[in-house]
């Protein structure tokens, strides 16, 4: 599994920690890593699909921005996102557009686990190490 | 850490010196008790220094013996910061803004329920909407909850879901009068306006819990707060402002991020991001927040109106029909700006209460005038298997503290390891042994919450009712809880 969802030392949370090839891997490993908290990823049907367009002054920042807007979407539209088609630029200014797929959130059908509310820049980070990348944030439940 | 650092003050109090770290203006206090400040983590000293270096900050900067790692400020953090040069930041409020906690009394005693106790376990789960994707049951448009943010709960009374009586006992009778909507984005109402009166998940609850009489401790505190019966029902509601709030302290977040080089902070954590009390953006996100924390007290009236309806559902045809009253509400994830005397003249300061509750003491004109002469309602939530006390507001809060006490017993376990040692439905086994019904949507994070998870709630109050910040009134234990 590219994602792990690991102890946060701040006892009431989850970390969660991304591997990618690319940072567009990267990014969309961890919107489906933070989903994982809150539904079964296996669960969720494509259903809808939202256009986002983000920028940022660093790589976290850019991270922080991305996540917290899976947030906004699962509490806003209901969207708990499980695929991702972006494109990141690699140098400032950081940019993601692209697309993000989800799911709509049914009480019937989703095994619905713990909500995530934000995302922290506790040990936030994006890394490149050698030849892959990875990333860490802790998201506040 | 050096260990050493942390010199022992008086029975209750631990103090670390200014010397501790570059850049700390004051000295740092933890209220704790011996049992409980081995336990501390080195984190929590590290963010308590870091809070003492913050511009403006006077006399300490506190921690709560609850007092566990948070986000910038620990949880259970404590700081007042001069209006005159000093910070405000949403670290040292929670992301979760007036996440706070609500007590009720009834009329009944466990004898009137027991024979319904499933029932009405039931029919309170269906009625007030938890866990991931709830809505509330009032569809708010965008002008109501302009209102909401900018009223509080005065919307709930010209509206039918409050009475006068919750109103004047809810801290700043449900309504921080400085709320701005316009400092509000745009995407917060969208995340909010379909969770008003919903509890969420986490360490959310709802929880019908005894007042017996072995458990309390201030017979004419507890009667002045309406506890009167032997073995009395009670409710505690534990939410905050929900996706709304937390909304806000993202953006704002992202929006100190921005203006701090502008303004000369040092960022020793970005968690920790503020900006001047008197700047553009800091009185944007004062004023935002007052938004949320409005929207947290609603959110916990509507619940409160749906525990009303449930209870005459439950109880229809009884000899005495249900009565709910509220005996207080008390936020605490906030900031506020207060008064208080400081090296002999009066000075106006934000003080920030993250994991903290306003404990004023007797005489304040803050608080509901019956209660004055007692202190305010101090209201702790324990774990769903401790249940919760109550506790009443102290002078020495008000010229020690800045009028503040502890919140809750505060968590010892990640949810991770907590999951990792037992299943949801042995908890759930274990708690219906001891005589508590839990009905959750998630039965795995039964476990999460379970009791082994947080410090011992007695342990914790017997720490600050020594130090004198707030005193025992009385213990509740739960009969039935709800978890989101």
């Amino acid at each position: 599994m590219p994602y792990k969802h690991t102890d946060s030392n701040t006892c009431s949370d989850v970390g969660l920690i991304v591997t990618g090839n690319d940072l567009s891997q990267l990014f969309s490993d961890a919107a489906v890593g933070l989903i994982a908290v809150t539904a079964e990823p296996e669960e969720l049907v494509e259903q809808k699909a939202v256009d986002l367009k983000l920028a940022a002054e660093s790589l976290e920042d850019l991270f922080y921005s991305w996540l917290s807007e899976v947030v906004y979407l699962k509490d806003a539209q209901n969207l708990l996102v499980c695929r991702c088609e972006i494109s990141i630029s690699q140098e400032p200014p950081f940019m993601l557009t692209g697309k993000v797929y989800g799911d709509i959130i049914d009480r019937m059908r989703h095994t619905l686990k713990v909500d995530v509310k934000a995302v922290t820049y506790y040990r936030l980070r994006v890394e490149k190490k050698n030849d892959h990348w990875e990333a860490e944030a802790v998201l506040d439940l | 850490m050096n260990r050493k650092s942390v010199v022992k003050v008086t029975e209750n109090i631990w103090e670390i010196s200014p010397d501790y770290k570059a850049g700390m203006i004051v000295p740092a206090r933890i209220y704790s008790s011996p049992e409980l400040i081995d336990g501390i983590d080195e984190k929590v000293i590290d963010q308590i220094t870091n809070v003492a270096c913050l511009p403006g900050i006077q006399k300490y900067s506190y921690c709560m013996p609850d007092g566990h790692v948070g986000y910038g400020f620990p949880i259970g953090g404590v700081a007042a910061f001069d209006i005159e040069g000093g910070i405000i930041s949403p670290g040292g409020i929670g992301f979760d803004i007036n996440c706070g906690m609500r007590l009720l009394r009834t009329n009944l005693t466990l004898d009137d329920i027991r024979p319904k106790l499933e029932t009405l376990l039931d029919d309170l789960f269906t009625t007030i909407p938890s866990g991931v994707g709830s809505s509330g049951y009032v569809k708010l448009n965008n002008s109501q909850f302009r209102q909401i943010m900018k009223n509080g709960v005065g919307w709930c009374v010209e509206n039918g879901y409050a009475s006068d009586s919750d109103c004047e006992h809810i801290e700043n009778n449900g309504c921080l009068d400085h709320a701005d909507p316009d400092a509000v984005s745009a995407k917060a109402v969208s995340r909010g306006i379909n969770q008003m009166g919903t509890l969420g998940s986490g360490n959310h609850y709802l929880e019908v819990e005894i007042a017996a009489p072995e458990n309390i401790f201030d017979r004419k505190a507890a009667e002045q707060f309406g506890i009167h019966m032997d073995n009395q029902v009670l409710i505690s509601i534990h939410c905050g402002s929900r996706g709304f709030g937390h909304q806000i302290a993202t953006d704002y977040l992202q929006t100190f991020g921005k203006c701090a080089a502008k303004y000369g902070l040092v960022v020793r954590d970005k968690e920790l991001m503020s900006a001047p009390i008197d700047s553009e953006e800091g009185r944007r996100y004062f004023n935002a927040m007052a938004c949320a924390a409005n929207a947290a007290f609603v959110n916990r009236q509507l619940i409160v109106h749906g525990v009303r309806a449930s209870f005459e559902r439950v109880f229809k045809g009884a000899s005495a029909r249900p009565l709910i009253e509220t005996i207080y509400d008390v936020a605490h994830n906030i900031a506020k700006r207060e008064v208080y005397e400081i090296d002999g003249r009066k000075k106006t300061v934000l003080v920030h209460r993250k994991g903290a509750t306003r404990s004023f003491g007797p005489g304040s004109r803050e608080i509901p005038e019956k209660y004055r002469s007692v202190g305010q309602p101090v209201i702790v939530g324990g774990s769903m298997e401790s249940g919760s006390a109550l506790l009443r507001g102290t002078e020495i809060a008000d010229n020690t503290t800045f009028g503040s006490s502890l919140h809750g017993a505060g968590r010892t376990m990640s949810r991770i390891k907590a999951k990792q040692k037992m299943h949801g439905g042995e908890v759930k086994s274990r708690m219906k042994e001891r005589g508590i019904l839990v009905k959750t949507g998630y039965m795995k994070g039964l476990s999460e919450e379970a009791g082994y998870a947080y410090k011992n709630i007695d342990q914790v109050i017997e720490a600050v009712d020594t130090a004198g910040i707030s005193k025992k009134v009385a213990r509740f234990y739960p009969v039935l809880n709800i978890k989101g």
